[in-house]
């Protein structure tokens, strides 16, 4: 393309912290064209667009649109200069009309009041533009479906003018056919001139929408080319090909396969998130679940622990059926699970209160004597669990909140380990933290294992799931995709089975990389 | 075993330390600033009868303060004190008409229609899950409408039972009024009950984090309930103690508790969003409270200006707390 692009960037850095969230990225975005951006959770793809559209400033690098250069100091700013961002979360208020939604900011004004009719004639002309025109302009929002209510959102995105539209996962919560009739819009927004810039993990939707394609890795981008050029396999291996350091402890021989599993579920389905979810998990097992972001993982771990409502299924722990209505039952002696939760501030600790108070507490019942804390029995095992994870901190005092977030999290599975239990549901837990922790994190669930527990490990790192696991699942919308046991756990295969790919022909891919 | 027990020493001053915080130091000076103003102005302020007078009025606040302490460190509030108080003023009473039985079983019988008010307020916030501002309101209008029923809107005809009065104006221990007794209770259990305890514990976390409380196993719901129950039991023994202390129960005898009794908590540094708070910081609150309304009636201003003056004591009060948290 001979052209001056309507818009570049180079050069692009953004730390937070001390985490290079991109480092020296650079984009080129064509009018007419459908640009696809791939890569890994935390590749540093959000935090491209971001920049793109005002939300973040860089700390260093230059952006151009149609050759000049363009700083954005808010998303105003960006907006005015024809950038304009859906973000992956539905931003529109439930409560109010299509056309109050669509001209949220900056609203056609007469004598200081709205000027509702030239609101709605705007809003009938991006909605028509957006391909809405079925949609009433002083409907409600929240009674529409989410399919239109995706229109709604690119129609609010359209009545801004863009003339580079940012889509972030905008088909993440439609079902195929609201996606269909998504995908026609942006084809003709496209034709009319318009360039879009189009992020998603659906390897299919991007074959068919985009133009041309780029892959981030590691906050950098890695490669352009047409679509087509590649082949499935060679994008995937685009995304993950980095060198990885982190320290795993040997597998032992898994346990032997007639062992009976201590926790087994049948058929788990929860509303339309979980869909007939079957496997079980034996003592000293270390089970990973993989796949994309949302797909169920959490839902599943929940479903578990009894926090969900209304759960269909058979959940069988030691043989016998049992009904799982509440963490409390959950961590009932007979049962024994624990969940350490996803959100360690906000679910897993009480952050004002002290380390000691934080550590008993999820075993309370059976430090207390008709109700009265056994302090002698509360201090011995407290020590007992600083020394078993090395936690440091200054005493059991001081709030929890002045510990370091790997020592944090330290306390979040030590309270959890109090209860002695037999199955152990993660969720995500080494997200945030420091390499040399999660070393000892690594190190403990396999003595955990070793020690005769279940464990069930949810991780968005895929390194960790290879290192630690001794079988993955991959979840795919809901479902159990596919299961990988001992040496088929390979990024590759990861990636492949968590992007929808038929693995069989990624497997054959990565023996070709690996050596 | 020397190390040890000097740490376990250390460990024990680290606790002390732990619990003098500021707005208990703030609360007990300015206990001792009212006395010395109060002081100027009366000699008897510093004497021992008039100290002890205060104190006596002040543990009918306590034991009604200590249920709301309990509730504002779940992180919800208890608005149906008034009438509650005065539910279980009139049917404690009530209960002494009824002969012997009915003198002898009065005490409880006002503290369990208390219980069981509070109990239905508990449920609403526990299990339908209607705010607590809502729910407690509703029951505090629901109690009035039942004792003004019941009353036939007069004032109610039945006396308190001696054991009433004994409670509220005898002396079991010479000197010490049995009022104050009974705050110590009162008090002595609930600092036992919030520090030693698991309920102690699970309320504290609630506070906190209600989501974290739940998924580590503890029985959210039911604790909410229960403290409801014991916030209502409490505000319906203050009650009955009011009513042993004035002779009979009345129709607004509780609508002078609610401020103060929200007030004092707060005035003690217990976070208004829960969590965090010491019932020693409460006996300070209540005690500041108590001193603030007498000084004020010594000081013979009008009632127009009292009410005044205690609501901006209150606020720049809470102004003062409010920037030692955004310091930190």
């Amino acid at each position: 393309m001979g052209e001056t692009p309507l818009f570049r960037m180079e050069g692009i850095s953004k730390r937070y912290g001390g985490v290079h969230a991109l480092e020296n990225a650079s984009l080129t975005v064509h009018a007419g064209a459908v640009h696809a951006i791939l890569g890994e959770n935390g590749a540093g793809k959000s935090t491209l667009i971001k920049i793109m559209s005002g939300v973040v400033a860089p700390n260093e690098g230059r952006m151009f649109l149609e050759g000049e250069e363009v700083s954005f100091a808010d998303p105003a700013a960006a907006n005015r200069a024809g950038i304009v961002c859906i973000f992956q979360e539905l931003s529109l208020i439930p409560d109010l009309s299509v056309a109050d939604n669509i001209i949220v900011s900056n609203p056609p004004t007469r004598f200081g009041l709205i000027d509702h009719r030239a609101q709605r004639r705007m809003a009938e002309e991006a909605l028509a533009r957006a391909g809405g025109e079925d949609i009433h302009p002083m409907a409600m929002v929240r009674d529409l479906p989410l399919s239109r209510q995706q229109i709604v959102e690119i129609a609010k995105a359209l009545a801004r003018k863009p003339r580079l539209l940012i889509l972030d996962e905008a088909t993440s919560a439609l079902t195929a056919s609201d996606v269909t009739r998504v995908f026609e819009v942006i084809k003709r927004l496209r034709d009319e001139g318009l360039a879009l810039l189009y992020i998603s993990h659906r390897m299919h939707e991007i074959a068919e929408l985009a133009d041309e394609c780029t892959v981030f890795r590691n906050g950098h981008n890695v490669e352009s080319y047409q679509q087509g050029a590649k082949t499935d396999n060679e994008v995937v291996e685009m995304m993950i090909g980095r060198e990885y350091s982190h320290v795993f402890p040997a597998k032992p021989t898994p346990p032997p396969a007639d062992k009976p599993p201590v926790l087994e579920l049948k058929n788990l389905s929860w509303t339309d998130r979980l869909r007939d979810i079957s496997f079980g998990v034996r003592p000293g097992e270390v089970v990973g679940l993989g796949g994309l972001d949302g797909q169920g993982q959490r839902e599943l771990l929940l479903a578990m622990f009894g926090v969900l409502r209304s759960v269909e299924g058979e959940i069988v722990v030691d043989g016998r059926k049992r009904t799982i209505g509440s963490p409390r039952e959950a961590k009932s002696k007979d049962i024994g699970m624990a969940l350490i939760p996803e959100d360690r501030k906000t679910e897993g600790l009480m952050l004002p209160m002290s380390v000691r108070d934080n550590l008993s507490f999820a075993a309370l019942d059976r430090l207390t004597r008709f109700g009265v804390v056994d302090r002698s029995t509360e201090s011995a095992d407290i020590e007992r669990m600083m020394k078993l994870l090395a936690v440091r901190s200054d005493g059991t005092a001081i709030p929890v909140a002045a510990l370091s977030g790997g020592n944090q999290q330290k306390v979040v599975i030590a309270k959890w380990l109090m209860i002695s239990p037999r199955i152990i549901l993660l969720n995500d837990p080494t997200r945030g933290i420091d390499v040399g922790t999660k070393q000892e994190l690594y190190q403990l669930l396999r003595r955990l294992a070793d020690d005769g527990a279940a464990i069930i490990l949810y991780s968005t790192d895929y390194d960790e799931l290879i290192g630690c696991c001794d079988r993955v699942l991959v979840m795919y919308d809901g479902a159990i995709h596919a299961e990988l046991v001992g040496d088929e756990i390979t990024e590759h295969a990861l990636v492949g089975s968590a992007l929808n790919i038929d693995s069989a022909q990624s497997d054959t891919a990565f023996a070709s990389r690996a050596q | 075993m020397t190390i040890q027990s000097s740490r376990e020493r250390h460990s024990f001053w680290h606790a002390i330390a732990a619990r003098i915080d500021l707005p208990i130091v703030t609360a007990f000076a300015c206990i001792i600033v009212l006395l010395l103003v109060g002081s100027l102005y009366s000699e008897n302020f510093l004497s021992p009868e008039y100290l002890l007078q205060q104190l006596k009025v002040a543990s009918f606040l306590g034991v009604i303060a200590t249920g709301m302490m309990l509730i504002i460190l779940l992180g919800h509030i208890d608005l149906s004190v008034p009438w509650l108080l005065t539910t279980g003023a009139m049917m404690a009473s009530a209960a002494t008409a009824y002969g012997t039985a009915g003198a002898i079983l009065a005490i409880p019988f006002g503290v369990a229609c208390g219980f069981v008010m509070g109990l239905i307020s508990g449920i609403g916030v526990a299990y339908l899950r209607i705010p607590a501002m809502i729910v407690t309101l509703a029951m505090n209008a629901i109690a009035q409408g039942l004792m003004v029923a019941f009353t036939g809107g007069a004032s109610p005809a039945d006396s308190a039972s001696p054991a009433m009065r004994y409670l509220a104006t005898g002396e079991l221990i010479f000197g010490i009024p049995n009022a104050v007794l009974v705050w110590a209770v009162v008090g002595g259990v609930a600092v036992f009950v919030l520090s030693r305890t698991g309920f102690g514990r699970s309320v504290y976390a609630i506070g906190n984090r209600e989501g974290a409380a739940y998924l580590s196993g503890v029985p959210t719901q039911r604790i909410l309930m229960f403290a409801f129950a014991i916030s209502g039991a409490l505000a319906a023994l203050g009650g009955v103690l009011l009513a042993g202390y004035a002779g009979k129960a009345a129709q607004s005898m509780g609508d002078v508790y609610l401020l103060p009794a929200i007030a004092s908590v707060v005035l003690g540094g217990t976070s208004i969003l829960g969590g965090r708070g010491n019932y020693l910081g409460t006996v300070a609150g209540v005690i500041l409270i108590t001193l603030l309304q007498s000084i004020l009636s010594v000081m013979q201003i009008a009632e127009f200006g009292r009410q005044i003056i205690y609501g901006v004591v209150i606020v720049a009060m809470l102004l003062l707390y409010g920037r030692e948290k955004f310091t930190r």
